[in-house]
């Protein structure tokens, strides 16, 4: 069987979807394939849209930074700062969520739950904590938004709290999403608009004729196309091998807990270094999350588990007599200096990446989309394209590596 | 962490024989169920009583299940009897995370068997969420362990033999039962009699149950199918209808039964999440019931030191996972090396050939009693068909249009599965339904995704590891068994 259409996008997780819908909208014969296996990234997720969190590093990235200085022997960890350019990538790509979320229910149906609350508390236990936010807000100009509260203002915000506190930082205007509605109702919105979805599918290969990408090998024929776009998640680095590119995307396993549906507890979310914690629409609450590179592994481990559960529980105490409902992996794409990778390769063409979004995907997926989208159609980019290329890295090993 | 040699999950009668067979031969198993008391939901009051009163099983069941208390008492002190104890989940390599009275606590075994047994098959149809509607095995336990009448005017409906003990004994509790309805025509079981004569001894059984139904005034409806279940909450009335060879019901013979209460279950699914969360490589058999894993044929699973007995197994009732307990007792002291003398060669032969000549046996039952695709078409669109999140079929349906063809996908995009059960209610059925509208084969649909905890447990738990288990188990030794 020998298919054809303009573009297949290879990946039907939050960043495929996303793709899909702005190509769908542009009139382009789109092909969306998902391999529908467990371990994407979209489906461990929060959903946190906390654009100023992840950019200053008060956001999930705390868990993270804390296991990098783990495994560093460092002393003491600090709060990752994101490069200027990614940290105004993600307040617009932000902004278009409310906008995105009323299209999006007017195309397919689905309400992706973006939901306005009190903002995304970072919660203060220790001295070495408060002095990294005091320090933020000095040095970095985008940190300006963070506001600091005592914990009686905290407690007046999210009576639930612990009052073991020395204060938090409030980031307020930072809210959340159902990553998985939101992939949901990109892709059923790309369908709409003409996408040719393919569930259950995996590609085998890329084809690759010469220094042109031709199309996907699928367990029962090939599509052809004129470009392919790897949005496949962890197993991005994977896919690009298969036709000899590099592309330094490595899996990220982040185990999460979902308790039992409980009546509204938290307006906002938090972050803590320990875990972070979400109450989605349906009332549960989704705590997360590890950052462990143990390939592609999607199991759960009971440390994880009562580690993420101890912090819960540290952060708010009547957790302690919540049910848990499910526990499970995702692997988010990670890459070396944890910034996503879009836009095509040196020497290849057909071919154009929508990867690497370690734990920022959900975030910036509507202007990941729309700045892929334009690039294969060939608009000019909302925003400049040139930071995120595949690139960065050859540049990079030739300057250090000499 | 505390190490064991063979961890058995389940002590209904294959994992009790498993226990038995091992402590037998100087092994000290440890044996973990959920329930307070061993015997799993067919022996519970036979053998943990020292009667089998009026409402026991039949006297072959009764005279097993009292075999296996003399078996159990005689060796209860090697025996590591783990009861209120509920394994929440398996990590790593055979690591088995057992929630207990102050906490949790991870053992890891050496050999780990799963005995877990099986859920009812539910299959939704109109009106099948009103109160009053319940599976057999619900109305049996409101009986059997909490003396309680499930109603006054009982129909029991759906298939299988499980049908006529349950019936049985709500009649000897006290219930009028007006009627069996069992979807199976009797001329499609009749024509595999043959198969039946290769347990006699069962197929009498069977027999006395029909007869004493009879006798008691209880007609047998062979040929019948639910249909519709109305009420203004409860259930006041039930529809039948006759159905044909794939238990379509023929529309135009409908007719009504007053009724306080409805019994419907179509056979059983087995219970294997436990395996699933072990890692064993996993197959669909429509004949068993489900999802099973793959075994060879000592019933060892994918995984090494895995083993499965009983109905989590592949469904086939309480004589065959008697059976097969023994066998994988008998298979994990050869592996333990304990496997020398010529009395053991001999009984695992013994166990095989029973097992060949059940094996004829089941399958026969299996080509009566499998679930046939008419009961798939009952549901309407209106019809709700995951009832933790109310979802109705056109929900899942318009989902499944939509590219959901797996349960993952599906509880993404509807909730399917999202809610207490899990999926274990929803899922077998709508498995079926949504192969049917795919065209796709239940093995392409897939399984329920099964994670961690398997059984309820909050954050208070997970936060205390116990270390108290062999303080437990001692006060769980003196308890009476």
């Amino acid at each position: 069987m020998t298919d054809a259409a303009d573009v297949v996008i290879v990946g039907g997780g939050v960043i495929g979807s996303a793709v899909a819908f702005e190509l769908a909208q542009r009139q382009v014969r789109v092909v969306l394939i998902d391999k529908g296996l467990p371990g994407r990234a979209t489906s461990a997720s929060a959903g946190g849209l906390w654009p100023l969190g992840e950019a200053v590093g008060l956001g999930c990235g705390v868990i993270y930074q804390k296991s990098r200085s783990n495994e560093e022997g460092a002393e003491e960890s600090h709060p990752g700062v994101l490069p200027e350019d990614f940290q105004h990538f993600l307040i617009r790509s932000n902004a278009l969520f409310p906008e995105l979320a009323l299209r999006l229910r007017e195309f397919s149906g689905v309400d992706i739950e973006y939901k306005p609350g009190a903002g995304l508390i970072f919660l203060i236990y220790e001295e070495a904590e408060q002095h990294w936010v005091k320090e933020l807000r000095a040095s970095v100009p985008m940190a300006d938004g963070v506001e600091l509260l005592t914990p009686a203002e905290v407690h007046r915000l999210e009576p639930h709290l612990t009052s073991d506190l020395l204060g938090a930082a409030l980031l307020s205007g930072e809210y959340q999403v159902n990553p998985m509605a939101l992939a949901e109702a990109l892709k059923r919105s790309a369908i709409q608009g003409g996408a040719d979805f393919r569930p259950d599918t995996i590609v085998r290969q890329l084809e690759r004729r010469g220094d042109r990408i031709t199309g996907v090998v699928l367990d029962d024929g090939i599509i052809s196309c004129d470009t392919v776009v790897n949005a496949a998640g962890a197993w991005a680095g994977q896919l690009a091998a298969s036709v000899d590119i590099e592309l330094p995307v490595i899996p990220v396993r982040g185990q999460v807990v979902l308790t039992v549906g409980l009546p509204s507890t938290l307006r906002s979310c938090l972050s803590t270094s320990a875990c972070y914690l979400a109450q989605k629409a349906h009332g549960e609450v989704l705590i997360g999350s590890t950052t462990e590179k143990v390939g592609f592994d999607v199991s759960v481990t009971s440390q994880a588990i009562t580690s993420m559960c101890r912090g819960a529980v540290r952060a708010v105490p009547m957790l302690r007599r919540v049910g848990v409902k499910r526990v499970w992996a995702g692997l988010r794409p990670g890459t070396p200096d944890e910034l996503p990778i879009l836009g095509d390769v040196p020497q290849v063409t057909g071919y154009c990446n929508a990867a690497g979004g370690f734990r920022t995907g959900i975030v910036a997926s509507p202007l990941t989309g729309r700045i892929v989208a334009q690039s294969i159609v060939g608009e000019t980019s909302d925003v400049p394209l040139d930071p995120y290329l595949c690139k960065r890295f050859s540049n990079r090993a030739d300057s250090v590596g000499n | 962490m505390i190490r064991r040699d063979v961890v058995i999950v389940g002590a209904g009668p294959a994992g009790l024989s498993a226990a038995l067979t091992l402590a037998e031969r100087g092994l000290r198993p440890t044996l973990i169920d959920e329930n307070p008391a061993v015997g799993g939901q067919i022996f519970r009051q036979s053998v943990t009583t020292s009667g089998t009163g009026a409402i026991g099983p039949s006297s072959d069941d009764a005279q097993r299940g009292r075999q296996l208390r003399r078996r159990m008492g005689d060796v209860q002190d090697k025996i590591e009897l783990l009861t209120d104890t509920m394994v929440w989940g398996i990590f790593g390599d055979k690591q088995v995370a057992v929630k207990c009275s102050d906490g949790w606590q991870m053992i890891h075994a050496a050999h780990l068997v799963l005995a877990t047994g099986a859920y009812e098959y539910v299959c939704p149809f109109p009106g099948w969420t009103l109160s009053g509607v319940m599976t057999p095995g619900g109305a049996q336990s409101m009986v059997k362990s909490m003396g309680v009448l499930p109603g006054k005017r009982v129909l029991v409906a759906g298939s299988g033999p499980f049908l006529l003990v349950v019936a049985g004994q709500l009649q000897a509790a006290g219930v009028e039962v007006v009627g069996v309805v069992e979807a199976v025509r009797r001329r499609d079981m009749l024509s595999q009699v043959g198969g039946l004569l290769a347990c006699p001894a069962m197929l009498r059984q069977g027999w006395q149950y029909i007869r004493a139904l009879k006798q008691n005034g209880v007609p047998l409806l062979w040929g019948h199918v639910v249909t519709k279940a109305r009420g203004d909450g409860l259930v006041r009335e039930v529809e039948i209808a006759p159905c044909d060879q794939q238990w379509r019901p023929v529309s135009v013979c409908r007719r009504t039964v007053e009724v306080d209460t409805l019994c419907v279950g179509y056979g059983f699914v087995p219970r294997s999440e436990l395996a699933s969360l072990s890692g064993c490589r996993m197959q669909y058999a429509d004949e068993l019931g489900g999802w099973i894993p793959e075994v060879d044929t000592s019933l060892q699973t994918s995984i090494d030191g895995v083993w499965v007995a009983g109905d989590g197994a592949g469904v086939a009732g309480a004589v065959v996972a008697e059976a097969e307990g023994t066998l994988v007792g008998l298979r994990i002291l050869a592996e333990l090396d304990q496997f020398k003398t010529s009395d053991l060669i001999r009984t695992e032969q013994r166990v095989r050939a029973r097992l060949a000549t059940l094996r004829r046996f089941r399958s026969a039952l299996d080509q009566i009693y499998h679930v046939r695709a008419g009961l798939d078409d009952l549901a309407t669109k209106e019809t709700i068909v995951c009832r933790c999140e109310e979802l109705t079929l056109e929900e899942v349906e318009a989902a499944a249009h939509f590219g959901g063809t797996n349960q993952r996908s599906l509880k993404v995009m509807t909730r399917l599965g999202m809610g207490p059960c899990q999926g274990r209610m929803c899922w077998p059925a709508m498995a079926r339904r949504i192969a049917c509208q795919t065209g796709k084969c239940q093995d392409a649909v897939g399984p329920i995704s099964v994670r961690p905890p398997a059984v309820p447990l909050t954050i208070g738990d997970l936060l205390n590891e116990s270390n108290s288990l062999d303080l437990q188990a001692a006060e769980a030794l003196r308890v009476e068994v």
